[in-house]
């Protein structure tokens, strides 16, 4: 079973609010002040790959990221959580990559690092929230794919698929190749990596690509390229109004209050 | 008659006594091997540097073991106790006072010596031993406290004391009625037992019973002598080395560093990895049950006993002694196989079915009342980190609570994950120097250390407003580092992740001795800690003051004058890694003090025996049971006091106690407030309310 996990570096969803600053005129968060953490759904995912490699009673996993050098914090904790290998394809070049660019750039790294039986990558991201990179990437590749799944089994030579829906969960069967994109219960929280697996972390090799080693072309991926556009980014504003409602008795207040109540309820609906 | 010539015959009526010597070889030889199989149990744990400021020792040594300090603080303990240990003593001296008599040309045992010191005194020890008994048999058969151990041992150890002396006395008063001894009057309970037992018993019967008994009292005696070493009365030896060989630092300094190059195993998970200062902990202990009575986890009734982890490790100890012993001589011999991966360690510690079990180590808040609590000063709570460090280094298996604590502090370098306050929200508007804005940093004299306990939680935010406004008034020359702080590692430490307590103080001490930062005012007892006693080891040499103690010296040298009052009764709880941890009593009261119209009214638990507030040992951030939880036993035994007000030190104490005070108080008015927020309402500020005039209740 030989596994890709991709995941994405992004700004620490925790940061206070009063830490969060849009920086204006590049239309995106301010990282000054911010740590940087792996998105949690990629860290789910990153389970995800762990225990199923523990369930197949063997394999590979490999941890993929692309981003800026910064990013190898991610790849280095992904490392103590266990995986086998990870790469980073270094983004210096393109400061708001969109999900097609990512897509591309991740399918790239993926034929180049070998055939992989199952992609695996976090539902959405905690920044921008799209949710879109593991679609692209499954057409890119084109592989069969599958969302919101929360646990991945080995079923004979195939795999077993438990999806989340609204309403429970549906379990699917695919036969690799294929992608699916993770979502969070019980099972997948992120491991505590063990200390000496931290340690080792930081003694294992670390691939680095370019995006010129994949052969990805700027004009593909680049700034001014993208198929999506940020035109305006703010902080909304918060407006609160109080109004202390009238009424010469508590019943006539109670009253007018009710009838408020109901107004708002119905221009809503 | 005269005095001088006083003494007695010695052997009177025992034919063939010089067998004594020939059973007394033996038993020596038996009670010296029982000696020596525990001493060589020790000797395979690994090093440990206990034997250098001997000075220091000999003063601990004298207070301790000989002065027996610690084992006075309890009364009843300390009455009958000392009728043993004296009585021992004395015992042990007059018997070899007479076999130096009898058997050597050196004719001692006569005149005002004879009398006063081997027939007054070491009379009246005999009856005090008796006496002792007894009221080692009353507290274990009626009072029966919790505390202690029950077992067969202890009272069969009780038996052959008093079976020791009472024969003492029998033998003695059959001698001196049928010699006559002209000097038996100074042998007063001897006296009585023979002029009582010549009421119903003839001269002859006498003589044969003194003969019977001698006999019986030697036996009994070596018999004694070549037990004790199997039991816990091995503590007359083991104890007293105990003392000796103790950590003379303090609790703030008891964790042991980890070379984590080389260390093959993080943590403790196997007895030979114990050093033998640890393993002679284990045999050390007395079964007084001190340590488990004060635990704050154990008295909430929880599971974590110190005294079963010191008694299960011993008997551990004990039971694979060959074990142990062949691993020693393999390490000596460096054929020792380094740890495979996923192998069990040999001999573990951590086991379901006893106390040291994963669940009971997390229950540590690492107050330490436990090792002020032992009179024979074993150290408990390093074991405990020790094997947290395992579990959490090892085997990443720890409470949820704890990981997600960590984690933040490996991501965010801050223990609270969530907050939404920056590192310099509190400081709003109070325009405070950071030292990294600063054109020379030299400029501040101190560092004013927030703590994220004090910058991140909401209810300490007006306790760190209240000091920097207090040094601002008093004119200190301060700085804070802003965004550039971090936690010092404490909980991580206490949780047991040494790895990450390490990095964090690294990056703590780079970035202090980067500013050349050489005073710092810490407002939470474990960064105080952590700088005081754990940097050094690092290159981070402060001066380190916690609040409380520089907040007094200002008010000592008239730098800030109190002048509101506040009148509401207060009493003080001890952090305890400003107190137990770090000896420091006083500040805090003196800071109370200053403030308030009122005495302080303690608490029954304060001072060195302060209970904790449960927040220690990253214990804030574990959910408690709703029926043991450690902060609402101290809150309640706060709001027993009948005071008005909860002074702290400390903001995981005040987080907890407001927490605990909230849900005991009921309809009374409790507020839970910081030494420097009393101060800086007396000292007079528009932000803080006036004393008791207003609280949060």
């Amino acid at each position: 079973m030989n596994i890709l996990v991709c995941i994405k570096q992004i700004l620490d969803p925790d940061l206070p609010a009063r830490d969060f600053k849009i920086d204006a005129a590049n239309k995106e968060a301010d990282p000054k002040g911010a740590n940087k953490v792996t998105n949690i759904f990629c860290e789910n995912a990153l389970e995800t790959a762990l225990q199923l490699r523990e369930k197949a009673g063997g394999g590979k996993v490999t941890a993929i990221t692309y981003g800026p050098e910064g990013a190898e914090d991610s790849l280095r904790k992904a490392l103590a959580m266990t995986v086998d290998e990870a790469v980073l394809v270094i983004n210096d070049k393109h400061s708001k990559p969109d999900a097609i660019a990512v897509g591309k750039v991740l399918a790239a790294a993926a034929r180049k690092l070998g055939d992989f039986d199952l992609v695996m990558v976090g539902r959405e991201s905690g920044d921008w929230g799209l949710g879109q990179t593991g679609g692209v990437l499954a057409e890119e590749l084109g592989l069969p794919s599958l969302a919101f799944v929360d646990e991945v089994d080995p079923d004979g030579d195939g795999l077993k698929l438990q999806r989340q829906t609204d309403n429970g969960s549906e379990v699917a069967t695919v036969k690799p190749p294929a992608l699916v994109l993770i979502t969070n219960n019980e099972n997948n929280v992120p491991r505590i990596p063990k200390t000496r697996d931290v340690m080792m972390s930081y003694r294992k090799p670390l691939q680095k690509l370019t995006l010129e080693e994949l052969g990805v072309a700027d004009e593909a991926v680049g700034d001014g390229h993208t198929a999506f556009e940020v035109t305006n980014l703010y902080v909304p504003e918060k407006s609160v109004s109080c109004e202390f409602v009238q009424g010469d008795s508590l019943d006539e207040k109670v009253t007018e209050l009710a009838r408020r109540i109901h107004g708002i309820v119905a221009s809503v609906n | 008659m005269n005095m001088s010539e006083a003494t007695r015959e010695v052997y009177w009526n025992v034919p063939y006594h010089n067998l004594i010597y020939v059973f007394l070889a033996p038993t020596l030889v038996i009670m010296l091997w029982g000696f020596y199989r525990r001493f060589r149990l020790w000797k395979a744990g690994k090093p440990a540097l206990r034997t250098d400021r001997l000075g220091e020792r000999v003063d601990l040594f004298i207070r301790n073991a000989l002065g027996q300090a610690r084992t006075m603080r309890n009364t009843y303990a300390a009455v009958f106790h000392t009728g043993l240990y004296l009585g021992f003593i004395v015992l042990v001296i007059a018997t070899t006072v007479v076999a130096i008599h009898a058997d050597t040309p050196l004719k001692i045992m006569q005149g005002p010596f004879y009398l006063f010191f081997q027939s007054l005194i070491v009379d009246f020890f005999g009856l005090f031993v008796m006496f002792a008994v007894l009221m080692a048999w009353y507290r274990r058969g009626r009072l029966k406290p919790a505390k202690l151990v029950y077992t067969d041992e202890a009272n069969i150890l009780l038996g052959l004391i008093f079976v020791i002396a009472f024969t003492g006395f029998l033998i003695e008063g059959w001698r001196i009625v049928v010699t006559e001894d002209p000097w038996g009057l100074w042998s007063p309970v001897g006296y009585v037992f023979g002029i009582a037992s010549a009421k119903v018993m003839s001269t002859e019967a006498m003589t044969m019973a003194h003969r019977g008994s001698w006999w019986l009292h030697m036996a009994v005696s070596f018999g004694f002598i070549a037990y004790a070493p199997f039991t816990k009365m091995a503590h007359v030896v083991f104890s007293p080395l105990n003392i000796f060989t103790a950590n003379l630092d303090g609790y703030g300094a008891s964790l042991k560093d980890i070379d984590f190059e080389k260390a093959e195993r993080f943590g403790i998970n196997s007895l030979p990895d114990f050093t033998w200062k640890d393993l002679l902990d284990l045999d050390a202990c007395t079964e007084c049950g001190r340590c488990t009575a004060v635990c704050p986890a154990n008295t909430v009734g929880k599971e974590l006993s110190p005294r079963d982890i010191i008694l299960d490790l011993q008997k551990l100890m004990h039971d694979s002694s060959d074990e142990l012993l062949e691993i020693a001589a393999k390490r000596q011999k460096g054929e020792l196989e380094p740890p495979k991966d996923g192998e069990p360690p040999p001999i573990p510690i951590i086991r379901d079915d006893h106390a040291v079990n994963k669940e009971a180590l997390f229950q540590c808040t690492t107050c330490a009342a436990c090792m002020e609590a032992c009179p024979v000063f074993i150290e408990q709570l390093p074991k405990i980190v020790d094997a947290r460090r395992f579990l959490v280094m090892e085997e990443a298996d720890f409470p949820e609570g704890m990981m997600n604590v960590v984690t933040s502090m490996e991501q965010r370098q801050h223990p609270f994950p969530g907050t939404q306050f920056t590192r310099t929200d509190w400081a709003d508007g109070l325009e405070l120097d950071i030292l990294a804005d600063m054109a020379d940093p030299k400029e501040a004299e101190v560092l004013f250390w927030v703590g994220c306990g004090g910058a991140l939680v909401e209810r300490n935010r007006s306790t760190v407003r209240a000091t920097a406004k207090l040094l601002k008034k008093a004119g200190v020359k301060f700085a804070i580092l802003g965004r550039e702080e971090s936690c010092t590692g404490d909980p991580a430490r206490r949780i047991g992740n040494e790895f990450l307590f390490e990095m964090l103080a690294k990056g703590n001490v780079e970035t202090l001795n980067g500013y050349g930062v050489k005073q710092i005012v810490t407002s939470c007892p474990h960064c105080f800690n952590t700088f005081a006693n754990e940097y050094p080891q690092f290159g981070g040499h402060y001066e380190v003051s916690h609040h409380s103690q520089y907040l007094r010296d200002l008010v000592e040298g008239g730098r800030l004058q109190p002048v509101h009052e506040d009148h509401r009764h207060v009493t003080y709880h001890d952090p305890c890694y400003l107190g137990r941890h770090n000896g420091e009593y006083e500040a805090p009261r003196k800071v109370v003090a200053a403030s308030s119209r009122t005495d302080i009214v303690e608490m029954p638990k304060s001072g060195r025996d302060s209970f904790c507030c449960g927040g220690g040992g990253g214990m804030m951030y574990v959910d408690e049971p709703p029926d043991k939880r450690v902060n609402q036993e101290r809150a309640q035994q706060a709001i027993d006091t009948g005071a008005d007000v909860v002074a702290v030190a400390c903001p995981f104490c005040a987080t907890m106690l407001e927490d605990g005070v909230g849900a005991r108080k009921g309809d009374r008015n409790v507020s839970v407030i910081d030494v420097a927020e009393m101060l800086l309402a007396s000292v007079g500020d528009e932000e803080a309310p006036v004393a008791g005039e207003s609280s949060a209740g």
